[in-house]
């Protein structure tokens, strides 16, 4: 056990922290808030001449895809690096890390092709994809996902639709799972395609969430303004998009959503507002009532500090399971679980603190903090949902964790 | 950063899980419940041959001076078994020991500690049962040579079985100041307390008891700093011991959910249950996590007071929840006497009571987060560092 960082890992956190101090501008800002997307910003084709800029430095530091290999454009670095660089610049809501961007199933599971083609491209932000994953009958219970991908000598061709394919109308990629044997148990007969969004026959409809009008600022759990359904009529896409072998996509894509699910990204939309919260209160009053010496607002405070402790020590928990070579089984579950419910309930206990300038959006006057514990409100129950809900990783804990029977 | 066990921490909770399984049934903890004593002896004397009283006391008094971690592993397994030894008292008595008391004394009495010839406990609370300095009223006035004590302290572990007592004494108004004291000096008289655990506890009366001053332990009137490092050890150890016991329970509940049947088919495969489950899972873990990290920082002497009460604060709601849950699962049985369970669930509930309250710990939590300047990061130390 050693709960500490290394010295060079101290010094690499400085130096990202100095890093973010001298380059994220006001000009970046101001690009990255027209931006907003509500999430981090990542690396990608932007109409932004200051993030791009940006991003080419922080390539150029090589903190960009730390830990995939050198010869697929990483840099060779161990897991717990990548997570403290991620750490720092998702603080600063930006994205350098490459959770829910496919590239983990793509190193598990794709041809050396398809490595050199996706994962240069996909560390730098040249490509992107869109998860095409949920389906409208096919959300909780994935894999009775109806899309169709039918073979045609040298071609497959898609016919379906796709639910919450988030970056659909920016991806330059879509990453999709569609079934390819109707005739096999439902998780057997799946399998995984990617291909571009561009291929003819893809049509994107908008779905626009609570967090829309106003835009949710900067650093919002889950400020996205828009999603997607994505139809697919007779896509015609070559043999070689398929990722790993035909009818075992399931387990690939659950290897890539399990990688996912932990990680600086998941953990800090957890626990941001803790943050917040604590040095919004030990430094303001409302006309001289002073929240921080409310006796009740002091202990919720605590024991949501105590909770968010157990976030980040959950997610380092995964790390050294992971830096070890080893996988977590439960673990990445529990955390999917205890980080999330987590920040619903820190989201509430503050709109409880705050009283009616809890519920002011961005923009409002006497909004606090720009609106952000409001548009939490509307956000941080979304991460309890995503990328497998609560419910069904508690299933997950109880059944690979301590071996409960399934009947 | 790694929160894995290394192959030395694995063979220390390992050996000391196979010492306890073989050597304490819970045939042992039941009878120690009606025990005088209420600890086997010999089981005690075994346990300093395996060095565990000795483990984190300095090499220069016969102890291994190994890391708190890995006394924090053994504690685990102490609760685990539910094994009836006055170690806690013991040892937290004696690291203070160690830390604030003059060579000579140490010479004398953690030897003896290290051999299992010596038995140690406390005493810091009085009427007023939160650990503030200001609670303590008991005088210790200088008379001679010696200092006179008078007043009474309640809830102090295995005095009935304890050698030596180290008392915290109100020596000024402001100040306090902590002696190490003969159980049986001339003055003291005690009475058992009856509790849920049915293990020793006592009211402890000091009436005129001479204690001379080679047996102060720090410095006069700066005793709270004593008591606080005491106090502190003493909580991420139990700690360790409640989460031991309370993983023991969750296994055993888990185990009946596969093979209780009900409705056609085993409890354990209906969801409601493997949520509780799962829940379950979450916060021992969760408490394990928290509690050695505060033990981790003690060995690498950072300051800890805000990581011990983040643990005990989570162990004292979590863990009597964890126990509350297992006695769910079990149904009628779970609170039958004959049925082992009832002797996890009894302890943990008394131990979620003791060393501070989650309101008192999320007190000094919020001191720390609200009343020092500076912008709070998690991760990053609380208080914020004055130079950061």
């Amino acid at each position: 056990m050693d709960f500490g960082y290394s010295p060079e890992q101290q010094a690499l956190r400085r130096e990202v922290q100095d890093f973010i101090g001298a380059n994220i501008t006001e000009a970046v800002k101001a690009e990255m808030s027209d931006l907003n997307e509500g999430f981090g910003v990542s690396p990608g084709r932007h109409n932004s001449p200051n993030i791009n800029a940006l991003f080419k430095k922080i390539h150029a530091r090589g903190w960009l895809g730390i830990s995939y290999p050198k010869e697929y454009g990483g840099q060779g670095g161990d897991r717990m690096t990548a997570y403290i660089v991620e750490e720092e610049f998702a603080r600063a809501d930006i994205s350098v890390g490459l959770n829910g961007s496919g590239a983990p199933a793509i190193m598990a599971a794709g041809t050396e092709q398809q490595k050199q083609y996706f994962l240069p491209k996909l560390i730098t932000g040249e490509y992107s994809f869109a998860l095409g994953f949920t389906e409208p009958h096919a959300g909780a219970d994935l894999a009775s996902l109806q899309c169709r991908a039918v073979r045609d000598g040298e071609h497959y061709v898609i016919n379906g639709q796709k639910m919450y394919t988030s970056s659909a109308h920016s991806a330059t990629h879509i990453y999709l799972m569609a079934r390819t044997n109707p005739n096999l148990p439902k998780h057997r007969g799946i399998s995984i395609f990617l291909f571009p969004m561009d291929t003819p026959g893809i049509t994107v409809r908008p779905l626009w969430t609570m967090q829309n009008d106003p835009k949710a600022p900067l650093g919002t759990t889950y400020g996205t303004p828009r999603t997607n359904e994505t139809f697919f009529e007779e896509v015609r896409i070559p043999a070689a998009c398929l990722l790993g072998k035909e009818n075992e996509g399931w387990r690939v894509g659950a290897m890539g959503l399990n990688l996912d699910r932990v990680g600086a990204a998941r953990y800090l939309i957890s626990v941001r507002r803790d943050e917040d919260i604590v040095n919004f209160v030990k430094s303001n009053n409302f006309d001289g009532y002073v929240p921080k010496q409310n006796p009740a607002i002091r202990d919720k405070i605590a024991e949501l500090w105590i909770e968010a402790q157990v976030c980040r020590l959950m997610t380092m928990r995964s790390m050294s399971i992971v830096e070890h070579g080893g996988n977590f089984t439960y673990e990445g579950s529990a955390e999917k679980t205890w980080a999330p419910e987590h920040g619903v309930r820190t989201t509430e206990a503050i709109a409880q603190m705050l009283g009616p300038y809890g519920q002011l959006l961005n923009g409002s006057p006497h909004a606090v903090e720009s609106g952000v514990f409001a548009h939490n409100l509307q956000g941080a129950f979304q991460s309890g949902i995503n990328h497998g809900s609560t419910q069904v990783m508690r299933d997950q804990v109880a059944r690979r964790g301590l071996d409960m029977p399934r009947k | 950063m790694d929160t894995t066990l290394g192959e030395e921490e694995v063979m220390i909770r390992e050996s000391a899980r196979k010492f306890l399984e073989a050597k304490c049934p819970t045939k042992l903890v039941r009878a120690m419940e009606k025990d005088e004593k209420g600890y086997p002896p010999e089981l005690w004397k075994e346990a300093a041959e395996l060095g565990w009283q000795g483990l984190a006391l300095p090499e220069e008094y016969g102890g291994s001076a190994l890391p708190l971690t890995y006394l924090g592993l053994v504690m685990q397994e102490v609760g685990r078994a539910l094994a009836p030894l006055p170690l806690l008292s013991t040892v937290s008595a004696a690291l203070t020991l160690a830390e604030y008391g003059d060579k000579a004394l140490c010479e004398t009495v953690l030897p003896k500690v290290v051999t299992g010839d010596c038995i140690l406990t406390w005493a810091f609370t009085e009427q007023d049962p939160r650990y503030l300095p200001e609670t303590v009223r008991l005088s210790a006035v200088a008379d001679g040579d010696d200092f006179v004590l008078n007043g009474t302290k309640l809830f102090v572990e295995n005095f009935v079985v304890a050698d030596l007592c180290l008392v915290v004494c109100r020596t000024s108004d402001s100040g306090l100041s902590v002696y190490l004291v003969d159980a049986g000096s001339p003055g003291i008289s005690h009475r058992p307390l009856t509790t849920l655990a049915k293990d020793k506890q006592s009211e402890v009366t000091f009436t005129n008891v001479r204690v001379p001053r080679g047996r102060l332990v720090g410095t006069l009137n700066q005793g709270a700093e004593v008591a606080q490092f005491m106090i502190d050890r003493a909580t991420a150890l139990l700690c360790a011991q409640m989460l031991g016991a309370t993983r023991k329970d969750m296994e055993m509940a888990v185990e009946w959910s596969k093979f209780r049947k009900a409705f056609g088919q085993p409890i354990g495969a209906f969801q409601s249950l493997q949520h509780m489950c799962a829940d379950m899972l979450m916060w021992v873990d969760g408490g394990d996590l928290l509690t050695f990290e505060a033990l981790w920082k003690m060995d690498e002497g950072l300051p800890a007071y805000v990581e011990v009460s983040q643990a005990k604060a989570f162990c004292n709601e979590k863990c009597q929840a964890v126990v509350r849950s297992c006695q769910v699962i079990h149904g009628g049985i779970g609170f039958i006497m004959e049925f082992d369970l009832q002797l996890w669930y009894r302890r943990v509930c008394a131990w979620t009571t003791r060393l501070g309250t989650a309101y008192e710990h999320r007190a000094r939590i919020a001191e720390a987060l609200l009343d020092h300047p500076g912008q709070v990061i998690l991760g990053q130390p609380v208080p914020v560092l004055e130079d950061a």
